[in-house]
């Protein structure tokens, strides 16, 4: 595969490593009263679509940044790659 | 034995003999010949046995697809099974033998066999073998491996090597037959990067094996015209001798390029290399493959595919035979008749199962309209043919054509479904094509060659204008446009005698009416009941006719019966291709500890910690075994001063106005208050709750930081830590990059560490107590000027520094460390009593941090800070995790001092079954303390805190040992931290 | 009293071999310092860093060279540069600290890579062994740089000539990534 680096254009697959969902991004406030629940809904339940899915690659062989990964599940076909910093900036994530 | 069969004409230089041998025979050819072409040239038509029956066969095709003619070429531990002498380029001295059969090929004793073939049709493994029970190991299965099978291996390491490479391009022609050709040809002059590879080691594909004309003069000149006009491209990559194998994701394709195999001797070069193309756009113009029909004994030598008849006629100038018959269902199948006889061979028929009027009127042949074959004869080679009327027709030689197949394999590889044409009856390349791929030409059923010339022509002018070039307006090459004509007939069903489909793997047309007869239907199970279609030519030549047999036996249209699904490798790949060069110590690369050239010149015992090599021990002269060299190292470190080489531990230099409190998220405990100057231990979790990792962070600076990991975890922290600051807080002002090998770090440990330092850190650092106390760190300078870190740390459990130094004075720093250290015989240890020690002082390390065990489990839980969340606080509290029973790492001492432990063993309670039911936790670390003359272990066990004193069993069924262990604290070597403040 | 003399050993000995069409040497006189750019504060970083350098800051993916020559501005990443120059003393990082004055974080890099540099007509057909960048002339112009792996070892690869290429890959390795790029060149020489 290859994946089409925001910044540094179309790179080989091999020099990134998957972790999965970009749900992953979305860690639960601790401070919420089901904070426990949440937190197991993030560390265990994930969604797995035959499609499209949203997904984290960190290019370690790279420039070490996490990317947001657009990848349909059945065609392998990347419709987006978005840095990872900046999603998890637009999702409202900071300090 | 002279070369009967060689006739004029065709692209051999007959200004070269090369000799070869056969079986020991001695035999001659030219350059430009196959392995295939020689031998028929020598008039040797048996070239081996089949699979099951061990029938005698002969060479089939010309081409990659071979079923029949597989050989092992070369000798000794170069040996290679399974070639396919049809692609096997003929060298001066090559040595190729017959596969499959005991005694001479002539007189396979084991040949017998084909007389059991009633019990061994479709699925007689299943059936036959099931009983006794016992038989099979020992008859059964030796039997059938005796008898059954390829070629055999030398059992020799392979001595060639072997390369992997990357290749970009713009556009990738696949196949340089005519279509090929002329795309290459028109895309290379708009200057877009070309590749075009060809399996063959000859580019032109079907344009040397035929006679037709293009632009005015022989096919085959017009080849070596564009060739050479092609090779004088800059932006085009001529790869011959190249098989594209597979088409990946995102226009990513393997390719294979033999390098060697057509010399005597690889001269120390790579064999093959295994190329990786990555290409914006494809176009395949893999030709097409004739298919045969299935009649009663079609599988006898002589027996061969039509267009693989003129091909060894007009390519290599070959008689296949002296008298030849033609049965066909199509019109090209006239074109070998006329080629043939246009080169002096004799016609003794042509069998055309259409009716209707012969389309060629050939001298002295029998044409036979609405013919049908229903048996030949000829034990070792082909000598005559019975037609349905009762007509034998002696011939030598019998070419077949069954239609031919558009080469689609490739437009299938990511799961892409061909469609039926009718017109054809074939599949050609279906609408889901890989990203990127077009076809052209016979691969897109375009078999006529003039319109295949235009068409890629067309797709490579279409192609390298959508890349933004502009395309060159040459018209294509003009060339005869014969239509294809034919009329679909697979098989004679007026045949009484076995007919195969497949030759490769001796399936017939009744094992395919059997298996449908038993119910498997789905063509995917007719491969793998019958093994139709597996094998080295993954059914090229069998695949269809199969499914058109299934589809007569269903009563439904080929189409409804399905295909089955292509997959890589389109033909095989050598196992040490693929490994290229990652065979033994080059499988992965070996990382060095900066002071590595003198702990080898020292006498150091290395071992390998994932990538690292670390000193294990330093044996001296006279000591009997590692324990007694290990046991020393310890206790001459706990005596005076030893030196360890832990530069292994990852080091992450962390900078930023909020890196202290990026660190309080990652770590359990708190990191806000640590001064500079100062380290502190630090534990990470897991999300879920699970210990991670643990290591130390010291405090350079107001926003400076190093961290240390596990030498385990280096990698994986830093991506962890990465994801922190990038997905989970990317608001904090934080920035991250090893330094692990940057800095040579050596552990100094002992009580005369602080002695030996004094000796060579620079004027005016003051090592004492007060002002260098346990946990405080420093930039300094040592042996006049060199810049160096120092950490008051210690994993041993004694007065202990850590000192850095750039890591191309490592090497020297540690002959220095050792030199400063002589007054107190300072000595060098390794991994081995780095583990002795640690064990002894009560640390947790990789063993304990398993992926099992909890702060609470490691007796942590005080470093689980109560004020602040971080990664896997939430989860870590989980009442499971909490439970009153809980497992604590604890120390185990044996009851019976001289006993050793085991790790891995578990505990059970006295006088309780050892059985899991009981299972109280297990021993995770051990070793013999030198210390304490004997045996010490860590372990977790429930409530282990709680149950100091109390004797258990240490049983490890696996290794047949139980011993009673007493539970006691971790901490066995001065529990109280006394030395290492001091 | 003992000679407490320190002395430093380049990686692979000053390593340097003429193949056929290949030239391969380390590079052991540089000095590397890693620069971090500041969160919210990057414009004025990269300021500072022209200011100080003389050198603007080149993209992500391009480096850019000093007119002197002896210092080269490599981009890494949106918020990383890594300096390389000529630099005698073993003070690299206070040194580029003092400059910058605060403006970036800097970590000293010098003894983390082990700097090949490949050079000579053929140096592009060896380095297809290993390299899965695309160094086609035109896709991979002088200066342009990129972070891969070749062998299973993290590289940078620069171009800094039409025919030569620097390497740096971690310095713990440099035995197997010379001999990576030894047997590129061999195979292919």
């Amino acid at each position: 595969m290859i994946i089409n680096h925001p910044l540094l254009g179309p790179r080989d697959a091999a020099e990134f490593v998957y972790l999965g969902d970009a749900a992953l991004i979305d860690r639960p406030d601790p401070s919420v009263a089901d904070a426990a629940e949440k937190f197991h809904e993030y560390g265990y339940l994930r969604d797995n679509p035959a499609g499209e899915h949203q997904e984290l690659w960190y290019h370690e062989q790279g420039d070490r940044s996490w990317l947001v990964v657009t990848r349909n599940t059945l065609s392998h076909e990347i419709s987006k790659v978005e840095l990872a910093r900046d999603v998890a900036v637009a999702r409202g994530r900071g300090r | 034995m002279s070369q009967t069969n060689r006739i004029k004409g065709g692209l051999v230089d007959r200004s070269q003999t090369l000799k070869f041998t056969f079986n020991g025979k001695s035999m001659q050819g030219h350059p430009g010949d196959t392995l295939a072409s020689a031998l028929l040239a020598n008039g040797q038509k048996l070239v081996g046995r089949s699979f099951k029956y061990h029938r005698p066969r002969g060479i089939f095709s010309a081409g990659s697809y071979e079923p029949n003619a597989l050989v092992e070429l070369r000798t000794g531990a170069h040996q290679e099974p399974n070639t396919r002498a049809t692609v096997a380029e003929l060298f001066d001295g090559l040595t190729a033998n017959s596969q499959n059969h005991r005694g001479p090929l002539e007189f396979d004793v084991m040949s017998g066999v084909d007389l059991l073939a009633p019990f061994l049709s479709a699925g007689f493994y299943y059936k036959t073998f099931m009983w006794p029970k016992a038989f099979w190991e020992k008859i059964y299965e030796p039997f059938i491996r005796m008898s059954a099978g390829l070629g055999s291996l030398s059992m020799q390491e392979d001595p060639d090597v072997y390369d992997k490479g990357f290749l970009h391009c713009d556009l990738l022609v696949i196949g340089a037959g005519p279509a090929g050709l002329s795309a290459a040809l028109a895309a290379g002059r708009s200057g877009a990067k070309i590749i075009l590879a060809d399996e063959d080691f000859l580019f032109g594909g079907q344009l040397n094996a035929e006679t037709y004309a293009v632009d005015g003069m022989a096919g085959s000149g017009w080849a070596a015209q564009a060739v050479a006009e092609l090779a004088a491209m800059d932006n085009v990559r001529l790869m011959n001798r190249t098989t594209i194998y597979g088409a990946y994701d995102h226009g990513i394709f393997g390719a294979l390029e033999r390098c060697t195999d057509h010399l005597p001797t690889s001269g120390g070069k790579p064999r093959q290399i295994l190329w990786k193309i990555y290409s914006k756009r494809s176009l395949l113009t893999a030709g097409a493959t004739e298919r045969p029909i299935a009649f009663g004994n079609n599988d006898r030598p002589g027996v061969m595919l039509a267009g693989a008849v003129r091909t060894y006629a007009n390519r290599y100038g070959v008689a296949p035979g002296k008298r030849v018959a033609v049965f066909t269902n199509n019109d090209d199948g006239w074109r070998t008749a006329t080629d043939l006889a246009d080169k002096g061979i004799e016609i003794a028929a042509v069998i055309d199962s259409r009716d209707g009027t012969p389309r060629a009127s050939i001298h002295g042949a029998n044409m036979v309209m609405g013919g049908r074959i229903v048996d030949t004869a000829g034990r070792k080679g082909l000598k005559s043919l019975t037609l349905s009327n009762g007509q034998v027709i002696k011939a030598d030689c019998l070419a077949v054509s069954g239609g031919w197949n558009p080469n689609v394999h490739l437009t299938c590889h990511q799961r892409g479904r061909p469609n039926w044409n009718d017109d054809l009856s074939a599949f050609v390349p279906g609408d889901d094509l890989p990203v990127g791929m077009s076809v052209a030409g016979a691969a897109n059923g375009t078999l006529a060659l003039g319109a295949a010339l235009k068409d890629g022509r067309d797709r490579a002018n279409e192609i390298v204008k959508d890349l933004g070039f502009k395309a060159s307006r040459k018209a294509a090459p003009k060339a005869e446009d014969e239509a294809y004509k034919g009329a679909p007939f697979w098989h004679v069903g007026e045949s009484r005698k076995r007919a195969w489909v497949d030759l490769q793997n001796d399936v017939t047309v009744k094992d395919i009416k059997q298996s449908h007869a038993e119910g498997f239907r789905s063509v995917e199970h007719l491969k793998r009941y019958t093994t139709l279609g597996m094998a080295t030519d993954q059914g090229k030549t069998s695949n269809i006719p199969a499914l058109a047999i299934m589809a007569e036996c269903t009563g439904k249209t080929i189409p409804q019966t399905g295909t089955t699904i292509f997959r890589p490798p389109y033909t095989p790949i050598p196992m040490g291709a693929l490994a290229g060069r990652a065979r033994g110590k080059n499988f992965r690369p070996t990382r060095l500890t900066p002071s590595h050239i003198w702990a080898k010149e020292n006498g150091a015992t290395f071992v390998e910690v994932g990538n690292w090599m670390r000193a294990q021990w330093f044996a001296r002269p006279g000591e009997k075994g590692w324990r007694d060299s290990v046991d020393r190292e310890v206790e001459m470190t706990r005596a005076s001063v030893g030196i360890c080489d832990v530069t292994t531990l990852g080091k992450i230099d962390i900078q930023g106005k909020d890196a202290a409190e990026f660190l309080n998220h990652i770590y359990t405990n708190a990191f806000l208050k640590l001064p500079v100057g100062k380290v502190r231990y630090g534990l990470m979790l897991r999300e879920d709750g699970i210990a991670y990792d643990d290591g130390t962070v010291a405090r350079l600076g107001e926003n400076h930081y190093v961290m240390t990991t596990t030498t385990a975890n280096a990698v994986l922290v830093f991506r962890r830590l990465e994801f922190a600051r990038q997905c989970l807080w990317p608001g904090l002002d934080v920035h991250l990059i090893s330094t692990t090998d940057g800095w040579a770090q050596f552990a100094v440990a002992g009580s005369n560490s602080r002695s030996l330092l004094s000796k060579i850190v620079d004027d005016g650092f003051d090592l004492s107590n007060e002002a260098f106390p346990f946990m405080a760190c420093a930039e300094l300078t040592v042996c006049a000027g060199t810049p160096a870190r120092l950490f008051r740390i210690s994993f041993s459990g004694e007065m202990a520094f850590e000192i850095a130094v750039p890591a191309r004075f490592g090497n020297a720093m540690m002959g220095v460390l050792m030199q400063a250290g002589e007054e107190f015989d300072a000595v060098p240890y390794g991994t081995e009593a780095l583990g002795v020690m640690r064990i002894e002082k009560g640390h947790a390390a990789g063993n304990e941090l398993n992926g099992q065990t909890t702060a609470v489990n490691l007796g942590l839980g005080g470093f689980v800070s109560q004020k602040k969340d971080c990664i896997g606080k939430t989860l870590s509290e989980r009442p499971d995790l909490n439970r009153d029973d809980a497992i604590r790492l604890v120390g185990f001492k044996p009851v019976d001092p001289a006993k050793p432990l085991l790790a891995g063993s578990h505990f059970i309670n006295k006088g309780d079954t050892a059985n899991m039911a009981n299972d109280q936790g297990w021993m995770s670390s051990v070793a013999f303390s030198p210390i304490m003359g004997h045996s010490i272990g860590l372990g977790f066990i429930k409530q282990g805190h709680e149950r100091k004193g109390e004797i258990v069993r240490a049983v490890n069924p696996a290794r047949g040992s139980e011993v009673d262990v007493e539970i006691v604290s971790p901490h066995f070597y001065d529990p109280e931290g006394g030395l290492q403040r001091g | 009293m003992v000679d407490l003399n320190l002395k430093a050993e380049p990686f692979l000995g000053h390593y340097s071999k003429g193949f056929k069409g290949v030239d391969l040497r380390e590079i052991d006189d540089n000095s590397l310092v890693s620069l971090a750019l500041p969160l919210g504060e990057e414009s004025k970083a990269i300021k500072a860093i022209e200011a100080a350098f003389g050198i603007p800051v080149p993209d992500v993916g391009h480096s850019a060279l000093a007119k002197n020559g002896a210092m080269r501005l490599l981009r890494l990443g949106r918020d990383q540069l890594f300096v390389v120059f000529l630099y005698e003393g073993m003070d690299s990082e206070p040194y580029i600290a003092d400059k910058l004055a605060g403006a970036v974080y800097s970590t000293d890099q010098s003894h983390v890579w082990v700097t090949l540099e490949i050079s000579g007509p053929s140096a592009r057909a060896a380095l297809e062994r290993i390299c899965p960048i695309d160094l086609n002339p035109d896709a991979f112009a002088i200066h342009q740089l990129a972070r891969t792996n070749m062998e299973h070892l993290g590289t940078i690869i620069i171009r800094t000539a039409p025919d030569t290429y620097l390497l740096m890959s971690a310095s713990s390795s440099a035995g197997s990534f010379l001999h990576a790029v030894e047997t590129s060149i061999e195979n292919v020489a």
